[in-house]
């Protein structure tokens, strides 16, 4: 009989599972939005039935046997708060939504477990701490003994900041921003002034886009006038002083259908913004930390800030998590539930493998042989790596769904588009033919982590494809369909331990070309989910530019690619 | 009797330090604020009333919930139940 911990991420955005064994170890983690394939899954809950059932089949959960505690990544409704929210930076409107999403979320956690026959009465639930959750999910990944572990989101259960000490793996909270200070709320007012929606998760274009622009004193100034740090806790200005922003910055504003381009300065002043008030927050952190931090929260998926953080703040090792925004908080709040069982007082280490979702259905994969009207199949195991790289090399772009997916928002390869990185129109032809998305769209580069050094300035670790670094200036001509307009990329990087199968291919494709480098981005098409399902690969390899799809050791290529 | 001295001690820190804050938080620092000052007269928007909490958990490293300050009545109900925490 073993005791299992559900985590469930219960913020109503972004809901997703996680599920911890008897000895501590994440046996199973996957947002939601991947099932249902809805982005961002709004108001869906964590705990959906079905995509629970599956879960737990994955994990082999025998009903008969196992028991499942239940664990919520809030410890409070924040509705419960009586508290008026502002409507100038963004419409209160969102935050009553937001707030409604929370509640409900955190009402129905559990109830699944009545219609899977696991409970007979609603189950206790144990409720966490929300930054406690994004602490403890982002240490679990984080082999360090000792660090600062911060965490920056758009809101907690009483700020959007908190400090905790990590000492021995244990964790321990220094201090807690309270307030609606909030860097997420400022980027997602930054998202929205650029002509975006936050709401779809459009930061990544905010981010992108800072690349083409340079920051402007005036309007740098006037961002920079809602928000100040005081001993690392955030406070917004008073109400007068941010309409007076708001107002000015809306004669800068991009209306909706202005070329993209048009909010460049004011995504490259935003994102100045960001760097140096996270920098302030930064100093607060440093002390015990013995050089390591671990950054988590929704604004740890700032990747273009993280990679500056080594060598210039005092930290000479950062830790960003696979999923530091709510999704990731499923596994903070298993764990926790794990630890509270067992007395342990000790955040357990994984092997840092992010391939922790759902793998191609067995059924499904079975019957790809018999497809053949799609395309031509093959089987090409035992030397798929080899096949691929060769395809790739002949400027082949293939979509991949091997193994188990990845917990949180990037593609590590296992559901990923590939392609080759070195000719000059393959950004233009993923971004138009395959993903449907705006052309200035940056795309990922994946290199074997011995090889690092020799492509990019201040080379570091990045399995999570969470850190930019500027490539060597002799590098960018080579692959430059992975080199932004800055001259940086956003690089995964893999070793045969943490992801053989892209180890070998960036191994074989760099024998052939000379450059050991894949352009890898999400197997998803713009606005839906990186894919689930087999049939969602296929859809979307039958409906795009995709020349083949790798199913696991299956090779479907089109008949006239 | 020295815990009580102590107890006592306690909550008048937590008392005295709450009302620096509201005066300050509300820019009246002529106004009377007693133990008996009822928190809804105190000219305290709500999100006042959260930044007071967060305020005395930094001075007092006492864990404290945003919806406790709204579960009293008084000022004084509320610096007791933190009082109470702090000792426990």
């Amino acid at each position: 009989m073993g005791q299992y911990h559900l985590g469930l991420s219960t913020s109503g955005h972004d809901p997703a599972l996680a599920i911890v064994d008897e000895t501590g170890r994440v046996v199973f983690a996957e947002s939601t939005e991947r099932f249902v394939q809805d982005k961002r899954a709004w108001g869906i809950a964590p705990d959906h039935v079905t995509h629970l059932e599956s879960a737990l089949a994955a994990i082999g959960f025998d009903p008969e046997k196992d028991s499942l505690q239940v664990a919520t990544s809030w410890k409070h409704v924040k509705a419960d708060v009586p508290l008026q929210l502002s409507n100038v930076l963004l419409p209160s409107s969102d935050g009553l939504w937001l707030r409604e999403l929370q509640s409900a979320a955190q009402s129905g956690a559990g109830a699944t477990l009545l219609r899977l026959g696991l409970a007979s009465v609603m189950p206790d639930i144990r409720r966490f701490d929300h930054h406690l959750c994004h602490a403890v999910s982002a240490t679990v990944f984080a082999p360090a003994s000792d660090a600062a572990c911060l965490v920056i989101d758009g809101e907690g259960e009483v700020g959007a900041v908190s400090l905790f000490d990590l000492r021995d793996r244990r964790i321990k909270r220094r201090w807690r921003s309270w307030g609606p200070g909030s860097l997420g709320t400022f980027y997602a007012w930054l998202t929205t002034l650029c002509g975006f929606d936050w709401r779809l998760g459009e930061e990544w274009k905010v981010m992108g886009l800072a690349a083409f622009g340079h920051p402007k004193a005036e309007l740098q100034q006037t961002l920079a006038s809602v928000l100040r740090v005081e001993n690392g806790r955030l406070r917004f200005a008073d109400e007068s002083v941010l309409t007076t922003a708001h107002e000015t910055l809306r004669r800068f504003a991009r209306a909706e259908g202005a070329p993209v381009l048009q909010a460049a300065d004011l995504a490259a002043s935003g994102q100045a913004v960001f760097a140096d008030l996270t920098d302030q927050i930064l100093t607060s952190c440093f002390e015990g930390a013995g050089g390591t931090l671990i950054l988590s929260g929704g604004c740890a998926l700032n990747s273009s800030y993280n990679g500056t953080i080594v060598g210039r703040t005092g930290f000479d090792r950062v830790f960003v998590p696979p999923a530091p925004a709510d999704d990731g908080n499923a596994i903070g709040a298993a764990v926790l539930s794990w630890m509270q069982s067992t007395g342990e007082l000790r955040i357990p280490v994984s092997d840092g493998s992010a391939y922790l979702g759902s793998s191609p259905a067995p059924k499904a994969v079975a019957r790809l042989s018999h497809l053949r009207g799609l395309g031509r199949v093959r089987d090409i195991s035992g030397d798929s790596a080899g096949q691929i790289a060769r395809q790739l090399a002949a400027g082949k772009i293939i979509g991949v769904m091997r193994g188990r997916a990845e917990f949180g928002p990037r593609a590590l390869g296992n559901r990923s588009i590939l392609a080759d990185p070195r000719g000059q129109d393959m950004k233009d032809r993923i971004n138009r033919d395959v993903k449907g998305r705006e052309p200035y769209r940056p795309f990922a580069p994946v290199i074997a982590d011995d090889k690092v050094s020799e492509w990019f300035e201040r080379p570091q670790p990045s399995p999570y494809m969470s850190v930019t670094l500027p490539w060597r200036v002799a590098a960018r001509a080579r692959v430059p369909a992975v080199v932004h307009e800055d001259g940086t990329g956003r690089l995964q990087t893999v070793s045969q331990t943490s992801a053989p199968w892209l180890h070998d291919l960036t191994k074989a494709f760099g024998s052939m070309t000379g450059v050991p480098i894949i352009l890898n981005t999400s197997f998803n098409v713009m606005g839906k989910p990186i894919v689930h399902s087999v049939e969602d690969a296929l859809a979307v390899f039958a409906t795009s530019g995709l020349d083949s799809v790798l199913i696991d050791d299956h090779l479907i290529e089109k008949r006239d690619a | 009797m020295k815990e009580r001295r102590m107890s006592q001690s306690i909550e008048e820190q937590v008392l005295a330090f709450a009302i620096e804050q509201i005066k300050i938080r509300t820019k009246a620092a002529d106004m009377e604020i007693t133990a008996e000052s009822v928190l809804t007269d105190l000219g305290l928007q709500s999100i006042e009333a959260v930044l007071l909490s967060g305020e005395i958990e930094d001075k007092f490293q006492v864990e404290i919930d945003p919806a406790d300050i709204f579960a009293h009545d008084t000022l004084g109900s509320f610096v007791r139940e933190i009082s109470e925490r702090l000792k426990a």
